[in-house]
């Protein structure tokens, strides 16, 4: 090698260095630093350290809140992913146009604004609700644990099957074909051969709605009724005030939970890693799978069902922006329009930017640390994987208070801008990647990067060159979902939010929070809409892309 | 190539995004000082028969920002007056006092906002002994009924907030149920599981109703009373703005809530009706404080001093419709007739001192629907 070459090689291992580092130091500052400074209050009262929070903890009320929590979310992920499962089945088995249609369907129903989907759903099936009391003359009672079971499954529904038919899309066509040539049937080829193979994805999905689920507090605290979770608990002490320490204690009391789903989401991907490895070969439309007999069935009766629910749930959100059904009659009107907040336009620029730059960073962020744990295997990183599904693992409103306690004095104080919006925004949201690209890796050949070391290759060749485009389907997924959820989430962001640096979804929350139901409706088509277009933008940039490099 | 291209692409994006995201703040916020310029010009055109010397000393904060905490639904339509006339801009963000009181107090009192506008006066009373307000005596507070401000000088009431019920009519003919007169008519076994009203931890309401009820009865009579409500509630709303929704909407026959300009605008639009209660009708004052950590306080003190006068407490008024706190305003139409002599006579700084200890008995009695 000539001096050059040598040189050029060096700085690209340095670069791939001080990309790790960045990460881990990005992860350090603003997930850990932010989280303890938060933590730390829960240990304290008037100023003296005292464990009598957690002590508080074990008692007969909270074991209670525990073992709701526990249930609502193990039912909530299980389900969800069942469903995810095949509706991912219908994707996989549909050709051309229809699987087009049925994706288009998934990133646009994967849009929720908070709670006016629980406003939606208790329109249509709470007490006088729509559909329960006018056409089916039953009145019944919409808040409980079914509901918010109900509620989590349809909201997280469409996330889980993108996530999960990222896997579907890069399984070896040949072994379903070669099944099929020794005479499977459809039930026989899914369950020993399809299962199998997208085992990862269904575990990445079931433990990132698992915790997901667990820290939900906005469906919990509008249908729940009196039901109660450790995540609604924690979000109430914090706003009913004075007790900011009482309620980190309890979000410090979920982690274990997710500590655990951690540990056994790691050790089923283990032992994934060990059966796969071999190559895989590209999916060709023409070897469409057939889905016959009751897989079939149960498939496409779920995507109808599916269809059914989802044109529910948006039609009755476009229809109350539009109109006012109050005296018993429907009355359209645009009066809604004019009741928005002054700064309804800046806030909206402000989210769209924002949850942009916040997506592409959390995006990239997710698969470098997916790279730097699987594949590289680096001591550490498998911590550093678990840090930083932190942020997810508890609610919103701490991973928020945590900014605001690490961030406002100097000389951290980035209080009241801007930038410290992304980040959290970002930070957060590292994990939904990092989950996928986990799955993806796992079906990826080793062999590949083995190759390239040996023709001379550097490390940072091989990140650009080989793992940024094998995992762009992860990324296109990743930013897709993270981008969705920066413009509709609101829990940590509540408390960053200051005038002049408004967010949309905030004012959403705020409109609810007032009783402003017809202006709510309002603002959330304009972020359904607007979140839509981005990503299909999105998508079809880099798909027009992906068939210009081949 | 190609591949290195998009990377590239990429890369531009986010850094254009960057630029752009750190440029658009900007152009909203300086249409925002074009028009509130505009604004001042035509104030100034329209004072200039005055000397020059006295447009100086009118607006001597001109061009100054005061960022609000507000939890005074549609106060926001009277800070368009209050900038023509002063020439401060006034940047808010809607959030309810106890969130407020968190923030607070994960900040350390070191807040980004100079004006606390409305809400739940026991997140004030508690700012008040964390030491995040800051005391000013308004010269125009003299006007205000000292049972409605802080006796330290800390924070004024603004309005006071009554409380009453909402009903909804077409529920309770169909359930042959009569309109309830007073809150012990509540406890009516009739009116089991079709009361709502919000939960008194979270409600600044809420709160003031239960500690104003126990103060008129006296506790023994006031929590018995409240066992028998408690009995008709299948569980207690975690926000003060959802009961009225949730009754107009018919969920339930009826609900317990503030009674604002909002409340009685819902007549016109659902089948519903609000009513004041007959034996006592407890209220809540909406106060207005400013931090400590502000750097804008003189401009802060225009501002309060502006909201404790007449014309300040008369443009409130129009914006939404309440009872004031100064006494020369007069009660709007809109909310109905409050009889003032049912007002409960109570000792506003018991919301703060008692609010523990009250919590903890309301959490003994209605634990189980409040939180299972």
């Amino acid at each position: 090698m000539t001096t050059n070459r040598k040189s050029r090689y060096l700085a690209a291992e340095l670069a791939d260095r001080l990309i790790l580092a960045a990460l881990l130091a990005g992860i350090g500052m603003f997930i850990i630093y932010p989280i303890c400074s938060v933590v730390v209050t829960s240990f304290f009262k008037d100023g003296h350290f005292t464990l009598e929070y957690y002590q508080a903890l074990f008692t007969a009320k909270s074991i209670k809140l525990i073992k709701n929590s526990l249930k609502v979310a193990v039912l909530s992920s299980v389900l969800t992913t069942g469903f995810a499962f095949f509706l991912s089945l219908a994707v996989f088995a549909a050709k051309g146009k229809r699987k087009q249609f049925i994706r288009n369907s998934l990133v646009f129903t994967m849009i929720s604004p908070p709670f006016v989907s629980s406003l939606a759903y208790i329109m249509l099936f709470g007490r006088r609700g729509l559909v329960t009391y006018q056409l089916l003359g039953l009145s019944v009672n919409p808040y409980g644990w079914h509901g918010v079971v109900i509620l989590q499954v349809i909201g997280s529904i469409s996330f889980a099957t993108l996530m999960l038919s990222t896997s579907f899309d890069h399984l070896d066509r040949r072994l379903i074909l070669a099944s099929r040539d020794l005479g499977a049937t459809t039930t026989e080829t899914l369950w020993n051969v399809i299962l199998p193979m997208v085992r990862p994805g269904i575990l990445s999905v079931l433990f990132m709605l698992f915790t997901m689920n667990l820290a939900d507090f906005g469906t919990p605290v509008v249908i729940g009724g009196s039901f109660k979770t450790l995540a609604t608990e924690a979000y109430l002490q914090v706003i009913s005030s004075s007790k900011l320490g009482k309620a980190s204690a309890i979000s410090v009391f979920m982690v274990p939970a997710a500590v655990l789903a951690f540990f056994f989401y790691y050790r089923a991907m283990k032992a994934n890693e060990k059966s796969t490895g071999s190559d895989r070969a590209d999916a060709e439309d023409s070897d469409a799978f057939t889905l016959n007999g009751p897989a079939g069935v149960m498939t496409w009766t779920i995507t109808i069902v599916f269809y059914v629910i989802m044109l529910l749930k948006y039609g009755n959100i476009f229809l109350s922006a539009v109109s006012n059904s109050a005296s018993g009659s429907l009355k359209f009107t645009l009066e809604y329009f004019g009741k928005l907040p002054r700064s309804q336009w800046s806030s909206f620029q402000h989210s769209l930017i924002y949850s942009c730059i916040a997506a592409l960073a959390a995006s990239l962020m997710g698969i470098l640390l997916s790279y730097y744990t699987h594949r590289r295997k680096l001591k550490g990183m498998r911590s550093a994987e678990f840090l930083a599904s932190l942020p997810y693992i508890i609610p919103g409103t701490f991973y928020g208070l945590g900014y605001v306690a690490a961030f406002s004095h100097k000389p951290f104080y980035i209080r009241g801008t801007a930038a410290i919006i992304i980040l959290n925004l970002a930070f957060r949201q590292i994990s939904l990647t990092n989950k996928s690209a986990n799955a993806m890796f796992s079906g990826i050949n080793r062999k590949i990067e083995e190759a390239a070391r040996d023709l001379g290759a550097s490390r940072l060749n091989i990140l650009f060159g080989i793992i940024l485009p094998l995992m762009k389907p992860a990324f296109i997924t990743g930013f897709i979902s993270i981008f969705t959820s920066c413009m509709t989430s609101v829990g940590a962001i509540i408390f960053l939010i200051s005038p002049g640096k408004n967010v949309a979804s905030a004012e959403l929350f705020q409109s609810i929070e007032n009783g402003r139901y017809g202006v709510a409706s309002v603002q959330a088509v304009v972020i359904i809409l607007a979140t839509l277009g981005i990503n299909l933008a999105f998508m079809s940039m880099l798909k027009l892309s992906k068939r210009g490099g081949k | 190539m190609k591949k290195r291209a998009i990377a590239a692409f990429m890369a531009a994006a986010v850094a254009a995004s960057a630029l752009t995201g750190c440029q658009s703040s900007k152009p909203a916020e300086t249409t925002a000082a074009e028009t509130t310029a505009a604004e001042t010009t035509v104030a100034e055109t329209t004072a200039a028969e005055t000397t020059e010397a006295e447009k100086e000393a009118d607006k001597p904060f001109e061009g100054t920002t005061l960022n609000v905490m507000l939890a005074y639904g549609g106060a926001d339509a009277s800070f368009d007056a209050f900038t023509e006339k002063t020439g401060i801009k006034v940047e808010y963000v809607e959030i309810s006092t106890g969130k407020a009181l968190a923030q607070l107090q994960a900040e350390n009192g070191n807040t980004t906002a100079d004006v606390w506008f409305g809400g739940g006066v026991d997140s004030y009373i508690s700012a008040k002994e964390l030491g995040y307000l800051e005391q000013y005596e308004s010269p125009e507070a003299e006007a205000i009924n000292p049972a409605y401000r802080d006796k330290d000088g800390y924070w004024t009431g603004l309005a006071l907030v009554p409380a009453g019920f909402l009903v909804n009519n077409d529920v309770l003919k169909e359930k042959n149920l009569e309109v309830p007169k007073t809150w012990e008519d509540l406890t009516k076994p009739e009116y089991k599981g079709e009361i709502i009203m919000a939960s008194p931890a979270i409600s600044g309401t809420q709160y003031a109703i239960l500690n104003g009820t126990l103060q008129a009865y006296g506790e023994e009579k006031g929590w018995e009373v409240w066992k028998g409500i408690n009995e008709n509630v299948d569980f207690y709303a975690q926000g003060g703005g959802e009961p009225g929704p949730k009754c107009a909407a018919g969920e339930f026959g009826i609900a317990v809530l503030a009674m604002t300009g909002g409340t009685f605008a819902m007549e016109d639009e659902y089948p519903v009706t609000a009513v004041y209660p007959e034996d006592m009708i407890p209220w809540t004052p909406a106060p207005i404080a400013i931090f400590k950590s502000s750097e804008n306080k003189d401009a802060a003190k225009v501002f309060v001093d502006y909201y404790l006068s007449k014309e300040g407490q008369e443009a409130l008024r129009e914006a939404d419709a309440r009872v004031m706190a100064r006494g020369d305003v007069d009660v709007p139409a809109e909310i109905g007739n409050v009889d003032s002599s049912k007002l409960i006579d109570q000792d506003v700084a018991l919301f703060g001192s008692q609010r523990e200890e009250l919590l903890e008995k309301w959490e003994a009695l209605a634990g189980d629907k409040d939180s299972k």
